[in-house]
């Protein structure tokens, strides 16, 4: 898939994998570790703002998450 | 060594009205049905199945997606099948995929102040857990056998150190087969979600005797070339460098046992290690094993390490990517310090933020607020949950960007057999006089024609399945073919 990179490093080669279908999907512009970051409009620092976020959570939310044993 | 893996995630549903407490389950199911009808009806994400897949999944149950992935309900919770993938990072792409897949048709529905689709695996008022299942193909010639299993029993036991996605409180809903010595300690906060519920080393099913590793052998591929290792042990992880590098590891624990080179050492107690370790905050994590002797987890890790470094270095870049990420997140983890490794192991990114809020707040760790935020951790709503604003700044670390999950929202992954799978959905998707159609992990059939089998996941069957709708459409003739 293009549009993923680690840290700006895209993957050569890759064993097993059919080379012919290593054909990159088109480019898209916006995101990812190699692009700049947004601008962020709320100049509190991330701890304060994190901070805000977790006061807004119902204290009492964990109370109604009841849920049905899965697999 | 090749490299295939996905994930299955089932979500819980969090739904913010009080009111509603009595018949929560009720409701759920009520949602899990309008969430799957947008998506498939009126979104056109994907085929909704037209036959009984199995005995629990009728008709309209769930169906295949645009990316190859799968979603359904199962169990109570609407279940997202990731497709199978080639790379670390379509593994991480196509897993988010599924989060803003479900987050997306909420807003959409006008439910997303209502209800949040909560990845995690537990809920902290019942008995309930839910999982995230890892899926790789090895070959059929892998020593599925207790001995050629031991090493990935001790790593997998030992794994989520970096792999946990962390909760507050435990449960002891197990202390009846297998009570801790001692009475029942409390436990404010542990680093894995689903430690508490592991009860056996190996076992073929996955409920009320849940294993660290899983038995069943259902490879969905050719059975005499593949199979297919399903573990239930492992966390659904927030954070995406968590992913890449549990499932990276995983795939090269496993090579190293199909190669003969994994460390060789036995736990005394792989389950009692699994608990153990996960209720252990002070990082100490000493290990009995078999011999009577004593280790630490993140030595046994750097052991399985240093293994993979000789085996696999320069084999490609995800795998350098992997070694490098193992080194690196295991001597962060020697130094016992969670603030260290919090921007890319979930269990230590979340402590650092309830420590925090605890200490500002003076809200102590028995008070539910904590369980509340714990929750919130896992929330999929951006507007909501406490994950995503960490990734956005940077606080984080990220693998793939926002263009690229949504890309994985409509695009396969290159060089598997789902993007064939992706490919023939798309094309019944876009040619409505195609009526029926049968898709499975293995094959496509239309109209009850012949069966298009995909039986090597290796293999993307991107030219088989052109030819076969090319055929299909000269079978038509062209005044249908063009109608």
């Amino acid at each position: 898939m293009n549009g993923a990179g680690f840290h700006e490093v895209r993957p050569q080669s890759f064993v097993g994998i059919e080379d012919q279908d290593r054909v990159p999907l088109p480019t898209r512009k916006g995101g990812g570790p190699d692009a700049p970051a947004p601008k962020n409009l709320d100049p509190k620092p991330i701890r304060d703002r994190m901070l805000d976020r977790m006061k807004k959570v119902d204290p009492k939310q964990s109370e109604r998450y009841r849920q049905r044993t899965g697999e | 060594m090749k490299f295939l893996c996905g994930i299955e995630t089932e979500f819980g549903l969090l739904i913010r009205d009080p009111e509603v407490k009595g018949a929560s389950m009720i409701r759920q199911e009520d949602l899990f049905r309008r969430v799957r009808d947008h998506l498939f009806r009126k979104k056109g994400f994907g085929l909704i199945d037209l036959h009984q897949r199995a005995y629990d999944e009728p008709p309209g149950n769930g169906g295949f997606l645009r990316n190859g992935g799968r979603l359904y309900v199962d169990m109570g919770h609407v279940e997202y099948a990731a497709p199978e993938c080639g790379t670390i990072l379509d593994l991480v792409a196509m897993d988010r995929a599924g989060d803003l897949l479900l987050t997306e048709a909420l807003e959409e529905l006008g439910l997303s102040g209502e209800v949040s689709f909560i990845k995690n695996n537990i809920d902290h008022q019942t008995l309930a857990t839910f999982g995230s299942h890892e899926n790789y193909s090895v070959p059929r010639s892998f020593p599925f056998n207790e001995r050629g299993l031991d090493p990935l029993v001790v790593f997998l036991s030992t794994r989520q150190i970096f792999a946990g996605a962390g909760r507050v409180g435990a449960s002891y809903v197990n202390d009846v087969i297998l009570p801790f010595p001692g009475e029942s300690p409390t436990v404010s906060y542990q680093i894995s979600q689903r430690a508490d519920y592991v009860v056996n080393t190996f076992y073929q099913w996955v409920q009320m005797n849940r294993s660290i590793v899983n038995t069943r052998d259902e490879p969905l591929a050719d059975p005499l070339q593949f199979r297919r290792i399903h573990l239930l042990l492992g966390d659904s992880n927030m954070s995406q460098y968590a992913l890449g590098l549990k499932v990276g590891t995983t795939r090269l624990v496993l090579g190293l046992i199909e190669r003969g080179e994994a460390p060789r050492m036995t736990l005394a107690d792989p389950v009692a290690t699994v608990r153990g370790l996960s209720h252990d905050l002070s990082m100490e994590w000493v290990v009995e094993l078999s011999d009577g002797k004593t280790i630490g987890a993140v030595e046994i890790q750097q052991r399985f390490y240093e293994a993979a470094e000789r085996a696999f270095r320069g084999e490609s870049d995800d795998t350098d990517w992997v070694l490098d990420g193992w080194r690196g997140i295991l001597t962060d983890l020697s130094k016992k310090d969670p603030t260290l490794v919090a921007d890319r192991v979930d269990w230590a990114q979340k402590l650092v933020l309830l420590e925090d809020f605890s200490r500002e707040e003076g809200v102590s760790w028995q008070d539910p607020w904590m369980e509340s935020l714990d929750l919130a951790y896992h929330d999929t709503n951006p507007e909501t949950g406490l994950f995503y604003p960490l990734e956005e700044e940077g606080t984080h670390r990220r693998l793939v960007s926002p263009s690229a999950i949504r890309q994985a929202l409509r695009d396969g992954p290159v060089g598997t057999r789902a993007q064939g799978r992706s490919l023939a959905i798309r094309k019944i998707l876009d040619n409505p006089q195609i009526l029926d159609y049968i898709i499975q992990w293995f094959g496509v059939q239309v109209d009850e024609g012949e069966i298009l089998y995909m039986l090597d996941p290796y293999r993307s069957y991107r030219q088989e399945v052109e030819d076969y709708f090319a055929h299909l459409t000269r079978e038509r003739g062209p005044e249908e073919a063009s109608s």
